[in-house]
């Protein structure tokens, strides 16, 4: 990672953050001697895993930006309708606060609340196709935060720490197993269109890992989905002869200058990355064409429908993108901000269901289209927020933010459908059993990828840093 | 039984030699050392030992020292450690607790967490133990333990190499001897245009021009290229590359960060203090202690404020620190994060040490204790990030200091001081200024107050001065009632004094959090007729005041617009008045009852915290009294009549406001976002007033506080004091300047080894010290400690000159070698960790950047200033912008800057330069990565900003060159520093004709040569 020279080709090509694993391999291992017997394996997938056998191959994860309402989705809570309308009072003298607001009265969900599936799972009104999914879901029903703001709040549970400047998930993820194909990025991430959100593109950063773990920003409905993949537009003087000829030249210029200066891998690299990059353009494009999917399928997705046109294109080309060998697919439901996003302060009656709507289909159909498909087998989905509401008003009928609990939920490779571990006091204000935080959802996905999460390290600054700190249970209780 | 010392139990690099020979006699159980005689590393003692390095050291004595257990040397291994069984009992395996738990039949079972020991080293133990446990000289000696960094410092003589011929400077003398002992040679030197090359891009960010190079080739001297490096030093262009190297330690950008990503329009003068600094060569000792306490340290020296954009450089959570509600423990734990950042960025830099590590527990591996780093974020417990003042120009500050004490001297008590300053010309001045008021005061009467109510609950109590002072309860908006009865028999004005007092914020006059109010409507009410209680409205006009809030400005208190008010921000810390002419004149001859209606309807505890009345009888129109109350009253006795303290009071009201007219004519103070104690409060972020408790947070939890901290440092690094001594634990900045003095001390191991191992990483790459911002037990070992002390020494001892230690480093062989490969020696020392070559590096994202500027000709070298901001920007959904680096204009003039002056979005960065391996600023980098990734060849290629740049490029080609042949010649002395070969020329001559010079252009940027520095 430093300036100096990788010794050789090998050690190149773990340093090359691309198809073969990444440099994490050599701390793992710990022994240079060791590297061979691991590149001998070839990719690192289900059969071996980086620590033990991987259940999954891939992860999607959705991210429901500004605090999805736990009360008024799957945290069903009778309490609250008895005491709907009382001040809220948890007994003990407990002081109560609240981030942004003095604390109101006690608010049931507005929603109605039924059971569904085999399990009987709570799911209220606002996730009807969602509902219809419960049997394939695994609930952390008390998800905590450290804090109630959302900068933190989004940090922490992307990158397990509350500062900025530390690698997320999927970063750690690229860092650890790498691609499993070349022609496209490893980590994606799919930002709402209305705007990216809290942290903008810190939640996606690759900290101190080498930059190639950063996320890629695709932008599913803009005419450029990947920022250069090709010259501008307005470039006239570059055309497809011009390219051709260019890189055949750039690539014979640059080998005699390899040629002269012997015994540096980084040379190799860079005329390899051309190549790589060159593939690149040749696939990428098709990923993000639809045509080529069925009416049902598109229907499926919601995509003819006007609500859900935007949150269903982008599932369907994380779909897509998963097949052609993407490892980790982020997928943002909302923008930073007031509004727009999950953050419903003013008026749950009125806020949520438009963004519980945009979602609902799409992320159902996902599911469903991933089981047809036979990728759910091997494919990690992940639903999660950054903090949970408050189970009192804000204004009128809004709530605040609220680091107490919140509800997660995973479904696919590995996962024990129908099943929940946790549970929030009776006011689904804070964590009562089970209590779970960002280090045991990350040591859980990290588990079912092949890879222990205390040995995932990177030396940076004085301290061997890993995606869940010191902390981090895998949660058994939801693995099959 | 004989025994030696085994070889493998030497340390690191350095082999023992001295041989023991001991005798050892059982003796119940006690073991004497008796003889000397040789025996062989495989003996049983030496074997044992071996097993116990290798498997236990680590933890029990060595970096470490868990359950207190230290089997470092013979005593402490039979103390044992917290257990209450004996390690060892000599002769007894069974019943020795250390057998137990190697052979796993004891708990824990060891080693930790590790792999159970052979059969084979277990059975070795169990013998050694019977057999006495013979163990003569200890592991590690007392002198072992303490860390390389925290050893004292002094100077090593340079050694004694073979090759002394290669060696010109000490450095290359520490470099052979390290070369020799491994076997290995230094490589031949660098040729010329390498060379030059080199150097320009080391120390500059830049390639040389054509110009250069050509000046540089005709100059045979030997001094020749010492010659360029002085001249390197000397341009501008080095402070802005270096600059950048420390912007990227300090993790500065113009942004906050975290969700509410909001610019900081004043960040940059901290950048262009560093750059100027650097330029200047300033001491490094001065340069550290400006950064940290500028202002308490050097307060003769103005541009030692901006330097304090180092405390604040870092990110700031602005929905934490300032959105929320204040009350929250939210809010508390995010001051503890922010002063985290300070402390870590502070420790990491000067020091590179990890501090931080300590914030739940005793540092793991290095002696720093919980408290130690509480006590260093107590240095920081009065200090924010916000804008604070300071003056540029250094004449400016030095008169505006002048001025600023004088004023203090004439605000204080000592007389003499102030005659003293009344010369016979100020006389004069003063004589001629009184008479220009004659007749132009107005007498105030001011009005005792008969009644005094407020509407919504705020307590109103009458001060002796017969103002009435609102406190306890802080209603959002209120309506002050006063009544009064005036003792004029006709009143043609009145007047409204809001006043200060030490009981309101910022001590008023307003009672919201930022001192200030807001009048909403003023009402005078009147009797209709003496007998009646019913009241009427007196109609008023020409309000003035002698301050208006820009927007809120006292006519609005009279225009019946609930929506409008007068205010006095940012006025505030003291008094304010207005005065208001009444349309039409009240005569009574036994005095008129007054109602007084102050409405405050704005909201947000915008109300008045201490009010008086007056009314006036002067003949219409009135103006504001152009003197106080107390000097009106001194001119109404004649000159003669006066004593001499009136005299002296009107002397030194005079002097005032001659000052303050000299004052507001200097020019205008700038403001840098940087650490202070004084700024002006946005939202709740408001200053601490005094430094605010800090806690040892138990376990580092925010719901633990333990016992309070006091301002200190590490007590690990020896002959510096850790607790400091403060005369005044109040003022925070003197909290500050006692870190600063404790980090520069000449005997701070750390900190002189840090800074000379920082220059050396940038200069080949890599530090002599891998981890540049970790000296501790989990960073790098110096790969020529004797060196790196000999730097640290000589660069001390030389008065801390940055310059002189570039050219020290620069002019040696070492530096100087080619960086061509041998396999052979690769095979020894793949990374080149012995410089058994020249490192070669790739270019950093701002080189690339700047150099492609100045390859095509566009580059612009205006240096300072604010921020260039190379995005369009609008207003995002929140806090936030919207920013698009791909809708800025390119060839706009800020398009064509070095990249030093460039904005930095800490959570938006340039992807361009990111994809470059650009520093994120989140972190403290140290060191950049270099990464080789598609979609870097891709940035390279189609970044609208390479591609512009190859147009433009290949236009300035066309100027210099007729021929594609000549094109492609300038093109590769432009951007290589050499001619193309035959064979290139002919190749891009044909490809430029078919797809013309911009595309040729694109090639030569995208090269491995041009982006790779030998």
């Amino acid at each position: 990672m430093k300036n100096f020279l990788p010794s050789s080709r090998r050690e190149f090509l773990w340093r090359f953050g691309g198809g073969l694993g990444g440099i994490a391999m050599a701390q793992l291992l710990g022994r240079q001697e060791l590297l061979a017997d691991v590149l001998a394996k070839g990719h690192l997938e289900l059969n071996g895993g980086l620590h033990h056998p991987a259940k999954a191959k891939r992860v999607i994860q959705l991210f429901m930006n500004g605090g999805a309402s736990q009360m008024d989705t799957f945290d069903y809570k009778p309490e609250l309708i008895k005491r709907h309308g009382q001040k809220f009072d948890p007994g003990a003298g407990i002081h109560v606060e609240a981030a942004t607001s003095v604390p109101g009265n006690v608010m049931k969900s507005p929603f109605e609340f039924k059971q569904h599936g085999q399990c009987g799972r709570w799911v209220t009104s606002v996730f009807p196709h969602l509902a219809t999914c419960v049997d394939d879901m695994a609930f952390l029903m008390a998800v905590a935060s450290k804090t109630n703001v959302h900068g933190p709040a989004s940090f922490m549970m992307n990158t397990g720490f509350l500062l900025p400047g530390f690698p997320c998930l999927g970063g750690w993820i690229s860092y650890a197993l790498g691609s499993l194909r070349d022609n496209l990025p490893t980590f994606v991430v799919l930002p709402d269109p209305r705007g990216l959100p809290y942290n903008q593109k810190g939640n996606f950063t690759s900290g101190f890992l080498p930059v190639a773990h950063q996320g890629t920003i695709i932008h599913a409905t803009a005419p450029t989905p990947i920022a250069d993949l090709f010259p501008p537009a307005t470039a006239k003087f570059i055309t497809k002869e011009s390219e051709q000829e260019g890189l055949a030249l750039l690539n014979k210029l640059n080998r005699e200058h390899l040629a002269q200066h012997p015994g540096d891998s980084r040379l190799d690299g860079r005329i390899a990355s051309y190549e790589l990059a060159a593939k690149m353009q040749l696939s990428a494009p098709e990923v993000f064409s639809l045509t080529g999917e069925s009416d049902a399928t598109r229907k499926l997705y919601g995509i003819e429908e006007k609500a859900t046109e935007d949150f269903g294109r982008r599932c369907l080309i994380a779909r897509r993108m998963l097949e052609r060998g993407v490892r980790f697919v982020q997928i943002w439901s909302g923008a930073g901000g007031p509004t727009n996003n999950w953050d419903n302060h003013g008026d749950i009656p009125k806020e949520l269901p438009p963004i519980a709507n945009a979602t609902d289909k799409p992320i159902a159909a996902l599911l469903k289209d991933l089981k047809a498909l036979g990728m759910l087998e091997d494919t990690l989905v992940v639903w999660s927020t950054e903090f949970g509401r408050m189970p009192f008003t804000q204004s009128n009928t809004g709530r605040d933010h609220n680091g107490g609990t919140s509800v997660a939920w995973l479904a696919g490779a590995g996962i024990k459908g129908g099943t929940a571990y946790g549970e929030s006091d009776p006011w689904a204000w804070k964590a009562a059993n089970g209590k779970t935080q960002s280090y045991d959802l990350h040591a859980t996905i990290l588990h079912l990828l092949g890879i222990n999460h205390e040995k995932l390290t990177y030396r940076h600054n004085g301290s061997d840093r890993r995606l869940t700190d010191v902390h981090g249970e895998v949660v058994h209780e939801l693995l099959a | 039984m004989l025994m030696i010392r085994s070889p493998i139990l030497s340390r690191r690099g350095f082999p023992r030699t001295a041989v023991f020979a001991l005798r050892l006699a059982m003796a119940g159980g006690m073991i004497t050392l008796a003889g000397a005689a040789p025996a062989g590393r495989d003996s049983l003692e030496g074997r044992a030992l071996a097993v116990l390095e290798k498997n236990c050291l680590e933890c029990h004595g060595g970096k470490l020292t868990r359950s207190g257990f230290d089997l470092s040397s013979r005593e402490s291994l039979l103390r044992g450690g917290e257990s209450a069984q004996t390690p060892i009992v000599s002769g007894q395996p069974a019943e020795s607790l250390l057998f137990g738990k190697v052979s796993h039949t004891a708990e824990p079972p060891m080693p930790y967490k590790r792999p159970k020991l052979s059969g084979a080293d277990i059975e070795l133990l169990r013998k050694w133990i019977a057999a006495g446990a013979p163990y003569a000289q200890p592991l590690l000696t007392e002198k072992d333990k303490v860390h390389w960094s925290l050893r004292p410092l002094v100077k090593p003589e340079p050694p004694k190499v073979k090759e002394s011929k290669w060696a010109r400077t000490p450095v290359d003398r520490f470099v052979l001897a390290k070369l020799e002992e491994k076997g290995l040679t230094p490589s031949a030197p660098a040729d010329k245009a390498t060379l030059l090359r080199r150097a320009y891009f080391d120390l500059t960010g830049l390639p040389p021009t054509p110009q250069q190079q050509e000046e540089f080739f005709k100059d045979h001297s030997p001094e020749a290229f010492a010659k360029v490096i002085d001249e390197l030093l000397a341009s501008p262009r080095y402070g802005e590359r270096w600059a950048r190297h420390w912007l990227d330690v300090v993790h500065y950008a113009d942004t906050h960060g975290h969700d509410q990503d909001a610019i900081r329009e004043n960040a940059w003068p901290y950048r262009d203090y560093l750059i100027q600094s650097l330029n200047a060569d300033k001491p490094y000792a001065r340069f550290v202690e400006e950064q940290l306490a500028g202002d308490i340290l050097f307060p003769e020296s103005p541009g030692a404020v901006a330097a304090l954009g180092f405390i604040a450089a870092g990110p700031w959570d602005e929905s934490t620190l300032k959105d929320i509600r204040e009350d929250t423990i939210d809010r508390q734990m995010g001051r503890y994060i922010d002063r985290d950042d300070m402390v870590t960025t502070t420790m990491s830099t000067f020091a590179s040490t990890t501090a931080q590590c300590a914030r739940c527990h005793n540092h793991k591996f290095d002696p720093i204790t919980q408290v130690e780093y509480y006590n260093l974020q107590a240095v920081f417990a009065g200090t924010d990030r916000a804008d604070r003042t300071f003056d540029p120009d250094p004449k400016a500050a030095t008169l505006r200091q002048t001025l600023v004490a004088q004023k203090a001297l004439l605000d204080g008590k000592d007389r003499t001081a102030i005659d003293a300053l009344i010369t016979p010309a100020i006389e004069a001045e003063l004589m001629a200024w009184e008479k220009s008021f004659a007749g132009k005061t107005i007498r105030w009467t001011a009005l005792d107050p008969v009644t005094f109510t407020s509407a919504n609950g705020a307590t109103l109590t009458k001060q002796p001065d017969h103002s009435v002072l609102s406190g306890g309860t802080r209603p959002e908006r209120d309506t002050t009632t006063i009544t009064a009865v005036a003792g004029l028999t006709n009143i043609t004005a009145v007047r409204v004094e809001v006043l200060t007092d030490d009981s309101l914020p910022l001590k008023g006059p307003g009672r919201q959090d930022n001192g200030n109010l807001h009048l909403t409507e003023f009402r005078l009410l009147t009797p209709t007729n003496p007998a009646s209680p019913a009241l009427a409205e007196v109609a008023l006009q020409n309000p003035s005041a002698d301050y208006d809030q820009p927007g809120w400005t006292i006519s609005h208190a009279v225009d019946r617009d609930a929506k409008t008010a007068w205010g006095i921000y940012p006025q505030v810390g003291k008094p304010h008045h207005a005065s208001l002419e009444l349309k039409r004149a009240i005569a009574s001859k036994d005095g008129v009852p007054l109602t007084f209606v102050l409405e405050q309807n704005h909201g947000g505890g915008h109300l008045i915290g201490r009010v008086r009345l007056s009314v006036t009888d002067a003949p219409l129109p009135i103006r504001l009294n152009p003197v106080p109350e107390s000097i009106a009253q001194i001119f109404s006795v004649p000159m003669a009549q006066r004593t001499a303290g009136q005299k002296r009071e009107v002397a030194a009201h005079f002097l005032r406001k001659q000052i303050d007219q000299r004052l507001a004519a200097l020019p205008k103070k700038g403001l840098v976002y940087a650490g202070t104690s004084e700024f002006t409060p946005v939202g709740t972020h408001k200053p601490a007033g005094k430094p605010r408790a800090v806690h040892v947070l138990k376990r580092g939890d925010i719901h633990k506080p333990g016992d309070p901290a006091t301002p200190g440092a590490l007590s690990c690094v020896p002959g510096v004091p850790a607790q400091f001594e403060i005369a005044d634990l109040n003022k925070e900045g003197q909290r500050r300047a006692a870190l600063a003095k404790w980090l520069t001390h000449p005997d701070n191991t750390l900190v002189w080894r840090s800074i000379v191992n920082r220059v050396w990483h940038y200069h080949f790459g890599r530090g002599i010290v891998d981890s540049p911002n970790d000296f501790g037990r989990m960073g790098s070992a110096p790969t020529h400690p004797e060196l790196l002390d000999w730097l640290a020494v000589t660069f001390r001892e030389g008065g801390g000159s940055l310059k002189q230690l570039h050219r020290l480093i620069l002019n040696s062989a070492t530096w100087q070698q080619s960086s061509g490969h041998n396999a052979k020696f690769a095979q020894t020392d793949s990374s080149n960790a012995m410089l058994w070559r020249m490192n070669c590096n790739r270019l950093d994202a701002e080189s690339v950047h700047d150099a492609v500027l100045q390859i095509t000709g566009q580059l612009d070298l205006t240096m300072g200033g604010p921020s260039v901001r190379q995005f369009s920007l609008s207003p995002g959904i929140h806090v936030t912008p919207l920013i698009d680096y791909g809708k800025f204009d390119l060839d706009s003039a800020g398009g064509r800057r070095r990249s030093v002056y460039r904005l930095i979005f800490r959570t938006l960065p340039d992807p361009f330069m990111d994809a470059m391996d650009c520093a994120d600023a989140s972190q403290l980098t140290a060191t950049r990565n270099v990464s080789v990734t598609a979609l870097q060849a891709l940035a390279m290629l189609n970044n609208r900003f390479m591609v512009r740049q190859s147009e433009h490029f290949a236009e300035r080609l066309g100027q210099l060159g007729k021929t594609p042949p000549e094109q492609i010649a300038a093109a590769y002395q432009l951007a290589l520093g050499r001619p193309p070969t035959k064979g290139e020329t002919e190749a891009l001559a044909d490809y430029a004709q078919r797809h013309g010079l911009a595309n040729t252009c694109r090639l030569i940027f995208n090269s491995n040569e041009f982006i790779f520095v030998n």
